[in-house]
């Protein structure tokens, strides 16, 4: 490509991908500007872009202990639920991913590659073929509507493609750097906590953001395992406010904004680790 | 400073044996190369030398005391690895500091031995950098100062010039050796490059194919190489062989004509390999008539490749001779310089 259309090239770039991500981010945009608006301007005509009187109404209404949608739903037990859930698993899934990740890049046993191939296909199951087997299993070992079966299951699911992510990235990590720090002194557990897992840092940040977002934002197994109002956690919470608030569009717009918090949070801090994660072993360096 | 015993090393990988039974005795303070081609064995030897890899029969002692099962933080061994092996995330200072952190020494003590070491090395005003703010040689440095401050008995370097570009690799090879006669080192180091070994090493290892072909001095090796593969494998440009028989104490080429006289002892009528360096022959006005077949002038010497008796022969002079493609010459060995090698087992005859 030569110098002069190098310009051209990018402003075209940049445009195509304003657009998308206008397109993409649009409704969301559109949900977070309700939740500052009131009823009533959401009901009149015509429609506002930007909040008359901004008001954080919505939000104090989701918490006010004596207003309806609080004696319905509860935000702060449903809150705290996803956050213990998800944050118990993606730390289950690091620990665990991390250690068969390691096993699987630098052990060597018969059917290794097999079993990290076979690790990737348990990813092409379709969630809702596993809920009904899913659903009996956790009912047999008697875990079901408990918050602890969530955080196993959801670690369950996560463990494979963590692992995969996890392998990748340690395999690229050359192993005389675990030979030098054995030669220096070190256990191979040492080594492998005091070199290489600091060196796997954007995968094991990309394996956590991955999980904690998919367990955070999780539907379909908690609708099915969780029944009592203590143990729902914030999607079953928002898909029932939909239902029971529809008209109040302020107040759902308020609830999703803060169930997308977390995940905003989680992406503004980490993305800068989460294609070098994900792009772990695709390019021989 | 320690010295090193291998007795009857052997290595096993499954069925397949690597290392068959390697003798080898290093002095303390002495400066000892393992040179051979690839494959050849000795990184493997030099791994189970530092512990990496296990043994599957043998033993090794350092001063006297065997080292076979202890782990190889146990062994007092430092390694330069052929990557250098730098911990990325760790700046120069931490680097060289790691494996004292590791025994827990004082952190006073660890910051003293760090400077002590990098005033060697000429380190210290990098001593805050990380690798990847380094360059191939300083990278270099560092991995040899990591390995000095923890003062072991034997250093080991498992080819640790090969990825450096050749004036940095001459540079390095000083250094290391500068390093040697300073600190008084135990050294094994493992190189490809016969030229590295030549110019380095107290004493030499050739091996081949999981065999110890010859052990000597430097230039023991390329006076006296023990067979035909050590010939050809020590000296830069390497050894020529061209078929020949005794007859009347000469050595007499395919085509009938004396190239010199044979080395003493061959039993008149012998067919062997005749060995001679491009460098101990020399135009002369009689001897052997040969054809130029491709001139190479280098600067320092001309190195020609003649035609003699229906073998490629490559010959270095630093004369100047004016010679080109086509051009019969006249060639004859240095007294003395002459080799003769079985022609079944390549063994050295004389």
């Amino acid at each position: 490509m030569n110098q002069t259309s190098r310009p051209l090239y990018w402003l075209g770039l940049g445009l195509i991908g304003t657009i998308i991500a206008a397109y993409v981010l649009f409704p969301i945009f559109w949900l977070v500007l309700a939740s500052f608006k009131t009823t009533g301007e959401l009901a009149s005509l015509p429609l506002t872009f930007w909040p008359k009187a901004p008001t954080i109404e919505a939000y104090t209404a989701l918490f006010d202990a004596n207003s309806q949608s609080s004696q319905l739903l509860r935000w702060p037990t449903l809150i705290s639920n996803s956050f213990i859930v998800a944050v118990s698993s993606t730390i289950l899934v690091l620990i665990f991913g991390t250690l068969a990740g390691y096993a699987f890049s630098r052990l060597h046993f018969p059917g290794r590659d097999l079993i990290l191939g076979g690790l990737l296909i348990s990813r092409m199951f379709q969630g809702a073929a596993l809920l009904l087997p899913t659903y009996r299993l956790m009912n047999a070992l008697n875990l079901q509507d408990s918050l602890i079966g969530l955080i196993l299951l959801y670690s369950a699911f996560g463990l494979p493609f963590a692992t995969w992510i996890i392998a990748s990235s340690l395999r690229e990590i050359p192993f005389e750097l675990e030979e030098s720090a054995i030669m220096d002194g070190a256990s191979r557990l040492q080594s492998m906590v005091r070199i290489v897992l600091p060196l796997a840092t954007p995968a094991l940040i990309t394996a956590a953001m991955w999980h904690f977002v998919g367990a955070w934002s999780e539907f379909a197994f908690a609708s099915i395992l969780m029944e009592s109002a203590d143990h729902k956690t914030v999607t079953i919470g928002l898909a029932s406010f939909v239902e029971l608030f529809t008209i109040e569009f302020n107040r759902v717009g308020a609830a999703a904004t803060l169930v997308a918090l977390p995940i905003m949070v989680v992406f503004f801090f980490g993305q800068r680790y989460f294609t070098r994660g994900l792009l772990a072993g695709a390019v021989k360096g | 400073m320690g010295s090193v015993a291998l007795r009857e090393i052997r290595k096993s990988y499954g069925a397949v044996e690597v290392l068959h039974g390697i003798d080898l005795d290093v002095a303390d303070g002495e400066f000892v190369v393992l040179v051979g081609p690839s494959g050849c064995g000795k990184s493997t030897l030099l791994r189970s030398l530092a512990g990496l890899e296990t043994i599957s029969g043998g033993e090794i002692s350092i001063d006297g005391a065997s080292i076979v099962h202890l782990p190889p933080k146990s062994r007092d061994i430092a390694m330069v690895f052929q990557n250098y092996a730098l911990y990325p995330h760790m700046n120069v200072a931490e680097n060289m500091g790691f494996a004292l952190k590791m025994a827990k020494v004082s952190k006073p003590e660890i910051d003293a031995k760090v400077r002590k070491a990098a005033e060697i090395l000429s380190l210290t005003p990098l001593l805050e950098r990380y690798p990847k703010q380094l360059s191939g040689g300083q990278r270099q440095r560092v991995a040899m100062g990591r390995a000095i401050v923890r003062d072991p008995k034997v250093f080991l370097f498992d080819e640790p010039l090969s990825n450096l570009d050749a004036a940095l690799r001459v540079q390095m090879r000083a250094e290391i050796k500068e390093l040697h006669q300073r600190l008084g080192t135990t050294i094994v180091y493992v190189t490809h490059d016969q030229i590295e070994a030549m110019t380095m090493a107290d004493k030499i290892v050739v091996m081949k194919d999981g065999h110890v072909e010859q052990i000597g001095a430097p230039l023991e090796l390329y006076d006296c190489p023990a067979n035909r593969f050590v010939a050809g494998f020590i000296g830069s440009p390497a050894m020529n062989f061209i078929p020949a028989r005794v007859q009347n104490g000469q050595a007499l080429l395919a085509d009938g004509t004396a190239l010199a006289p044979a080395p003493a002892g061959l039993a008149e009528g012998l067919a062997f390999v005749a060995g001679v360096r491009p460098e101990h022959l020399m135009v002369t006005e009689q001897g052997a008539a040969a054809t130029v077949t491709l001139v190479e002038p280098t600067g320092a010497e001309i190195q020609f490749v003649v035609d003699l008796a229906g073998t490629s022969v490559l010959v270095s002079t630093r004369d100047r001779v004016n010679l080109r493609h086509g051009d019969r010459v006249s060639l004859a060995v240095e007294p003395g310089r002459l080799h003769a090698f079985d022609t079944e087992t390549g063994q050295r005859l004389g």
